[in-house]
C-alpha cells in the first residue's frame, strides 16, 4: 500500500511517515502543493494525506485538481481550520475525511485504515476479547458465560472499545463516537463511564481487559500489559 | 411621561416662560387700560366743565342764571349722557345740578355740596354713600362781571370698570388656550425635532458584538443630531475594527499554535510506543501528553468562543423541542451524577421549541449540567427544568453546590476567570465553559444569568427566543 503525504511542517511529516512505516506502507513526501499535485498525477497512489495550509497552491486548490483526474482515490485532509465552513468547502473539493491538528496518531491510523478498506472496524456480529463477548445481534455482553448488564451507553463504549480491540482510542474519539461533539466540555465524563465498565467486566472476569494508557486513552486487549 | 426627558423638560420650561410673559403682558395691558381710559375720562369731564364756563358763564351777566339752567340741559342733557353735572356760585349755592341720570347709574343728590372754594382746575374720586364711586372734574370759572363759579362734571367709574372686566375676562379665557395650544405645539415639536435621537438611540442599543458592521441612520440635516450620529458612527466603525482585531488574532493565534501541538503530541506519540522506556519515564511522557490533550482543548475552546462571538459559527438554523433535548442530554449525563451520589432530576415542559444549532445549544446543556455537578458534594441535588415564558423558553439548572462568592457573579462568565483557583483546576476545567455558554446564548439571541448563594446552591437561567410559529 503507497501513501501520499503532501505537508510542509516537516516535523509532521516525519512523525506521521515513521507511524506509516512503522505499520508496513509506503510513503512518499510532498512539501509544498506543487510537488504533491505532481506526485499525485504521475503515480497510483492507494491513499493521499493532504494538508490544507501549504505554501503556493492551496491544499484546496490541489484537491481540486488531483479530483479532476482522479476521481477515486482517497484523500485525507489534515487541517488546523475546522470551521464547518471550512470542512464544507473541502467535503464539496472532493475531500472523503477530514481531521483537525492536534490529532492523536491512533486516530490518524484509524481512518487511514477505513479509508482503505481495510477493516479497521470489525463487522462481525460478534466481538471477542479475552472471555469476553458481545453479541452485536441480542446486544447481550457476557464474560465467561456470565451475562453482564449494561446500561445503553455502556454497552455503546463497549462495543467501540472491542470492534477497536488492541488499539488506544482517545477521550477525544471515544466522545465523538459514542457522544458526540456536544460533550466535549464535560471534562470527566468518559474516565467515568469507562470506570463504571470497567467495574463491571472486572467484576465477572479475573483478567483485566480494559486499560488506561496515560496520555493517550483506553484500549480493550486480552494480551499481557507490558 | 419620563419627566427627565429633554421634551418634557424643553416643553415645561417654554410653558412656563410663555405664561409667565403672557401675564405680565395681560397685566400690563390691563392696568395700562385702566389708566389710560381714566385719563381721557377726566380730560373729557374736564373739557365738558371748561366748555359750560367759556360758552355759558362767561355772559351770565348778560343772559341771565335762567337761560344757563336751560342751556345746559338743552346742550349738555347729563341725564341722558349719564354724566353728572353742577354748577356752583362762589359762596356755595347750587346754580345747576343735573338730575338722576337716565340708566339710573348714580344718584347725584347724594353727593356732598363744595366745602371749599376751587382754586384751580382738579379731578377728584367720589363715593356715593351706596357705594358707587364717581370721577369728578372740577374747574373754577371767573365771569366777565367777576362772579366765581365752579363748575364740576362726572361720570362714574362703572364704565370704565366694565371695559377693564371685559378685557380681564378675554384675557382669562385666552390665556390658558394661547398657553395649552403652545405646550401642545411645543411637545409636538420638540418630539419631531428629537425624533433622530429617539432612532439613533433604539439603533444604538441594537448593537452587540454580533453586528457591529451595521451602522447608525444618519439624517442628512447638516444639523447638531447628524454630526452625532456621524461621530458615533465613526466610534462604532473603530470598535468594529478593534473587536475584529482581537477575533482573527485569537482565531490566527489558535491555528499557529494547533502545529506545534501537533509535532509534540505526535512526536511523544512514537516515543511513548518505544518498548524499552522505564515506568517512570512512560509516565512523565503520559503527564505531559495530558498536557498537550488539555492544551488542544482550552485552544478549541477559545476559538468556539472567538467565532461565536464574531457572528461566524451559527450556521445550522433548524426548529427543535428545547424540552426534549435537555431531557436526552441528562439522561446521557446520568451515571456522571451518579457516580458523585449527586440526585439529578429533569423536568420539562413539553413543546418548547426553539430555533438554534442544535449541537450548540446541547453544549449549553452539557457545559451547565457538568459544572453544576461538579460543584455539587456528593448527596447533593441537581434539577434542570425548561419551561416557557413567552416569548422566552427558559432553561434553568440549580443545584445544591458549594455556590458563588458574590463579589465573583460578575466575572463568572468571563473568560478563564475561576472563583477557586486551586480547586476548579484540580477540577480540569480552564475556566472557559461558561464562557462559551454565555457566547452560545448571544448567538442565539438569548442570555444566560445566575443567582447563587455562596454554600447553598446556584441557579443559572438560559432564556432563548421561542421559535415563531
Amino acid at each position: 500500500m503507497r501513501i501520499l503525504l503532501v505537508e510542509d511542517e516537516v516535523k509532521v511529516s516525519r512523525f506521521i511517515e515513521r507511524g506509516l512505516v512503522a505499520d508496513r506502507f509506503a510513503v512518499d513526501l510532498a512539501q509544498d502543493g506543487s510537488g504533491g499535485l505532481d506526485l499525485a498525477t504521475a503515480y497510483h497512489y492507494d491513499l493521499i494525506i493532504l494538508d490544507l495550509m501549504l505554501p503556493g497552491m492551496s491544499g484546496t486548490e490541489v484537491l481540486r485538481r488531483i479530483r479532476r483526474t482522479n476521481q477515486h482515490v482517497p484523500i485525507l485532509v489534515l487541517t488546523a481550520r475546522d470551521a464547518v465552513a471550512d470542512k464544507v468547502e473541502n467535503f464539496e473539493a472532493g475531500a472523503d475525511d477530514y481531521l483537525t491538528k492536534p490529532f492523536a496518531f491512533a486516530e490518524l491510523m484509524v481512518r487511514v485504515k477505513a479509508l482503505l478498506r481495510r477493516g479497521p472496524v470489525s463487522r462481525a456480529s460478534v466481538l471477542r476479547v479475552g472471555d469476553l463477548e458481545l453479541d452485536r445481534l441480542t446486544q447481550q455482553v457476557r464474560c465467561a458465560g456470565r451475562r453482564i448488564g449494561l446500561t445503553a451507553k455502556e454497552y455503546a463504549l463497549l462495543e467501540y472499545l472491542m470492534a477497536n480491540a488492541g488499539r488506544v482510542l482517545s477521550r477525544t474519539m471515544i466522545i465523538d463516537h459514542v457522544w458526540d461533539q456536544s460533550f466535549e466540555g464535560a471534562t470527566n465524563i468518559v474516565d467515568v463511564y469507562v470506570r463504571h465498565l470497567r467495574n463491571k467486566v472486572s467484576a465477572a472476569s479475573p483478567q483485566k481487559l480494559i486499560r488506561t494508557v496515560r496520555g493517550a486513552g483506553y484500549t480493550i486487549s486480552d494480551e499481557a500489559e507490558q | 411621561m419620563n419627566i427627565r426627558s429633554i421634551r418634557f423638560r424643553v416643553t415645561a420650561w417654554y410653558a412656563g416662560l410663555l405664561a409667565g410673559s403672557l401675564l405680565l403682558f395681560g397685566a400690563s395691558v390691563y392696568m395700562g387700560l385702566g389708566r389710560y381710559l381714566k385719563w381721557n375720562l377726566s380730560e373729557s369731564l374736564t373739557n365738558e366743565a371748561r366748555q359750560i364756563g367759556e360758552t355759558l358763564l362767561s355772559n351770565v351777566d348778560q343772559s341771565g342764571e335762567e337761560y344757563v339752567i336751560y342751556e345746559i340741559g338743552e346742550h349738555f342733557s347729563p341725564e341722558i349722557n349719564g354724566r353728572f353735572l353742577r354748577v356752583t356760585r362762589e359762596d356755595g349755592s347750587v346754580l345747576y345740578v343735573s338730575g338722576l341720570p337716565k340708566d339710573g347709574s348714580f344718584d347725584a343728590s347724594q353727593l356732598a355740596g363744595l366745602t371749599r372754594p376751587v382754586k384751580e382746575a382738579f379731578s377728584r374720586d367720589e363715593r356715593l354713600p351706596d357705594g358707587r364711586e364717581l370721577l369728578i372734574a372740577a374747574v373754577p370759572y371767573a365771569a366777565r362781571d367777576g362772579s366765581r363759579f365752579f363748575v364740576e362734571a362726572g361720570a362714574p367709574y362703572h364704565q370704565i370698570e366694565d371695559v377693564l372686566h371685559g378685557l380681564l375676562l378675554a384675557l382669562a379665557l385666552g390665556l390658558p388656550v394661547i398657553i395649552a395650544v403652545a405646550i401642545g405645539g411645543g411637545y409636538l415639536l420638540t418630539r419631531r425635532a428629537l425624533a433622530p435621537v429617539d432612532q439613533i438611540t433604539r439603533s444604538a442599543e441594537h448593537l452587540t458584538s454580533r453586528n457591529l458592521s451595521e451602522r447608525l441612520p444618519v439624517a442628512k440635516t447638516g444639523d447638531e443630531l447628524e454630526r452625532l450620529s456621524v461621530a458615533l458612527n465613526q466610534m462604532i466603525a473603530r470598535i468594529e475594527h478593534a473587536f475584529r482585531h482581537i477575533s482573527r488574532f485569537s482565531a490566527d493565534a489558535s491555528h499557529e499554535l494547533r502545529t506545534p501541538l501537533t509535532i509534540i503530541r505526535g512526536e511523544l506519540e512514537a516515543v511513548v510506543q518505544h518498548p524499552q522506556l522505564t515506568p517512570e519515564v512512560r509516565e512523565t511522557i503520559g503527564s505531559v501528553l495530558e498536557e498537550t490533550e488539555r492544551l488542544t482543548r482550552i485552544i478549541e475552546s477559545l476559538l468556539t468562543i472567538s467565532r461565536l462571538d464574531a457572528g461566524e459559527a451559527r450556521v445550522e438554523r433548524a426548529r427543535f423541542d428545547l424540552g426534549e433535548l435537555a431531557a436526552a442530554t441528562t439522561e446521557q449525563m446520568r451515571l456522571l451524577a451518579e457516580d458523585k451520589h449527586i440526585s439529578l432530576s429533569c423536568d420539562v415542559v413539553a413543546g418548547v421549541e426553539v430555533e438554534g444549532d442544535r449541537s450548540r445549544l446541547k453544549q449549553v446543556v452539557v457545559n451547565l449540567l457538568d459544572n453544576a455537578i461538579k460543584y455539587t458534594p456528593p448527596g447533593g441535588t441537581v434539577r434542570i427544568t425548561v419551561s416557557a415564558a413567552s416569548p422566552q423558553a427558559l432553561l434553568e439548572v440549580s443545584d445544591s453546590g458549594v455556590g458563588i462568592p458574590s463579589e465573583s457573579i460578575p466575572h463568572i462568565f468571563a473568560r478563564f476567570y475561576r472563583t477557586d483557583k486551586a480547586r476548579s483546576r484540580q477540577m480540569g476545567g480552564a475556566g472557559l465553559g461558561l464562557s462559551i455558554v454565555k457566547s452560545i446564548c448571544a448567538a442565539h439571541g438569548g442570555r444566560v444569568e445566575v443567582e447563587s448563594v455562596e454554600g447553598s446552591g446556584s441557579h443559572f437561567r438560559v432564556e432563548l427566543p421561542l421559535a415563531e410559529f
